[in-house]
């Protein structure tokens, strides 16, 4: 059956990746087809039946709707032609309850034109009655325009935008995953910080895991645990790391306090799922082993606003090397608040540690999502970490103009774990490149100096251009 | 809320620190006892992940010994054995207390059910 999918106005280059996990999880093949273009909001595509697009329409948050699709022209006269082509289609519903619903993408249709576009297609001859509340059908009728205002500073929708395409189809079912939006808007989290990944995205990260019920998860730059609660949701156990516990906890440092993570999880209903949270530094772990996790997934803290950590000190040769007794007689790392000293944790690092982690920590199969903030005009696709073992399925850039972060899932091709990774501070290769001795330097590292020396010449620019007039 | 499926995963990861250092040690441990959603797949799945002896060992220190001595096979378990493995495994949690390396004494404190694993300075490698 060919199904149209009407994908929500956003998040463009993440639209195939979420049809193709999502199909997985639910247990299906999806083939996307070749000419497919997932710039545009209509994507047809063919499945055995209209019970997988309804499976699609309730776990893909970037789908607004799924239907049968019945028709497409590039004018309203080439439409009519498919229409009347497909009749075999659409003959079995003439006399059944119906409504009509016209649409527009970049475009908005008056009433009056609505009722034309209706009108057009009297030659169909349904003597079904028309039923605005519980029709057994609704028809839809979607023209995609060009975007006018994209070009001439007008708003979405007004100008006069070029109409690309027409579809027809026979409605199936609204994407209901969409409200889940809602559900976990940070906002109203019982547990959020500055830094909490908005709901839709962790959303979709959680669908590129591949989560559901049985599967283990892991974050090991929970902070305050975003990706935990979506992949519960869908029926994973969760667990999360952070080398800094006051993320974790929250404010709440008195006995008895429930830290903020689990009140969280609570308020979504979702504590049987948490399986825990611990405070340490990924890079110095204490897994007893690998091959535990179904997927590891992260928004590492790539210091925008706060950089990563890790344990250490920044000058290494000042770091003890024994333990140290202080005045009173009491060593000072069993005193309960001993903080061990932390030094950055350099972006490239961490993206390529992360994913030598994953390939130990993983079972077979399992997949690792997190995002890799790039440089835009630097970026290039061997900045991409590559290891044996592990490959790449997906990578969807959220473009933010000089900088964008790219959504990477990758799965654990091996079979086996492997030796424990270790994670030297210095002299590991960033690995990429593909082919060659020569050590490939991602555009990414450095990328926080990079932000912010970008925001001065933008100052800089603006400041030019203001005192010149 | 370290529950015994937490516990039988970490080891103590001190430098030089390598052989003694699982299971680590319960000590002066406060226990809650709260319900956890059962599932059959995750069970099956991570039974030959688990360390069955510590488990035991760990669940009878905490009054727990539903389990039997020799590990269950995930292919034959009956229901009841799972969900007395599921009871352990997920629904006893730790609160307070703390876990001790049984090699090097390292203390792992337990704090509103979060335990702190971090490395103290002169336990990491210097490279």
């Amino acid at each position: 059956m060919q199904i149209l999918v009407r994908f929500a106005q956003s998040h463009q280059e993440f639209r195939i990746p979420e049809l193709l996990s999502v199909a997985q999880v639910c247990g299906f093949e999806l083939e996307i087809p070749s000419d497919a273009d997932a710039t545009r909001p209509f994507m047809v595509l063919d499945l055995p039946d209209e019970h997988h697009a309804r499976l699609l329409a309730r776990r893909c948050i970037l789908i607004k709707a799924v239907s049968e699709f019945w028709a497409t022209g590039a004018t309203a006269e080439e439409l009519h032609v498919a229409v009347k082509a497909n009749e075999a289609a659409w003959r079995p519903y003439e006399h059944v309850s119906f409504k009509f619903l016209v649409g527009a993408y970049n475009q908005t249709i008056s009433s009056a034109e609505q009722r034309a576009r209706m009108e057009s297609l009297r030659y169909m001859d349904f003597d079904g009655k028309i039923d605005l509340k519980h029709p057994e059908l609704v028809m839809e009728w979607w023209e995609e325009y060009d975007d006018a205002g994209e070009l001439s500073g007008l708003p979405r929708g007004e100008g006069k935008g070029l109409l690309r395409q027409i579809y027809f189809s026979r409605a199936i079912e609204d994407g209901s995953a969409r409200t889940l939006v809602h559900k976990f808007d940070v906002k109203k989290r019982a547990y959020f910080g500055n830094t909490s990944m908005e709901a839709e995205i962790s959303l979709l990260m959680a669908n590129q895991t591949l989560a559901s019920p049985g599967k283990l998860m892991y974050d090991p730059f929970v902070g305050t645990g975003s990706m935990l609660y979506t992949a519960a949701h869908f029926g994973a156990i969760v667990f999360g790391s952070d080398i800094d516990g006051r993320q974790i906890r929250g404010r709440g440092t008195e006995k008895k306090e429930t830290p903020g993570v689990e009140s969280a999880a609570r308020q979504y209903g979702l504590a049987g799922r948490l399986l825990g949270c611990a405070t340490f530094d990924v890079t110095r772990n204490p897994w007893r082993r690998g091959g535990l996790f179904d997927a590891i997934v992260t928004d590492p803290p790539y210091g925008v606003r706060a950089g990563a950590k890790r344990l250490g000190r920044k000058d290494l040769t000042k770091q003890r090397t024994s333990p140290v007794r202080l005045s009173d007689g009491i060593l000072s790392h069993v005193k309960p608040d001993y903080i061990p000293p932390t030094r950055p944790y350099e972006l490239a690092d961490l993206a390529r540690d992360l994913v030598r982690f994953a390939r130990w920590a993983l079972r077979p199969g399992g997949r690792l999502v997190f995002f890799l903030p790039t440089v835009t005009d630097e970026y290039a696709a061997v900045d991409i970490p590559t290891l044996e073992g592990m490959e790449l399925v997906a990578n969807s850039c959220q473009d933010f103009g000089s900088w964008g972060r790219r959504l990477i899932t990758m799965r654990k091709v091996a079979q086996d774990d492997g030796e424990r990774p270790e994670f030297p501070l210095e002299g590991l290769p960033y690995g990429g490149g593909g082919n060659g001795d020569e050590e490939h330097v991602p555009a990414h590292k450095g990328f926080r100096d990079k932000y912010f020396a970008g925001f001065k010449r933008e100052e800089k620019e603006q400041l030019a251009a203001s005192s010149s007039t | 809320m370290v529950r015994l499926l937490t516990h039988n995963l970490l080891a103590c990861h001190a430098r030089n620190c390598t052989s003694n250092n699982f299971p680590l040690e319960l000590r002066d441990v406060s226990v809650a006892l709260r319900e956890a959603d059962y599932s059959e797949d995750f069970l099956r799945g991570f039974i030959p992940r688990l360390e069955w002896p510590a488990l035991v060992q760990a669940a009878k220190q905490l009054g727990e010994d539903s389990l039997p001595e020799e590990p269950l096979d995930p292919a034959t378990a009956t229901e009841e054995q799972l969900k007395a493995l599921h009871h352990v495994l997920l629904e006893v949690h730790i609160e307070e207390g703390s876990m001790v390396c049984p090699g090097c004494q390292h203390v792992y404190p337990i704090s509103n059910g979060i335990p702190n694993m971090l490395l103290a300075e002169h336990e990491l490698a210097r490279s």
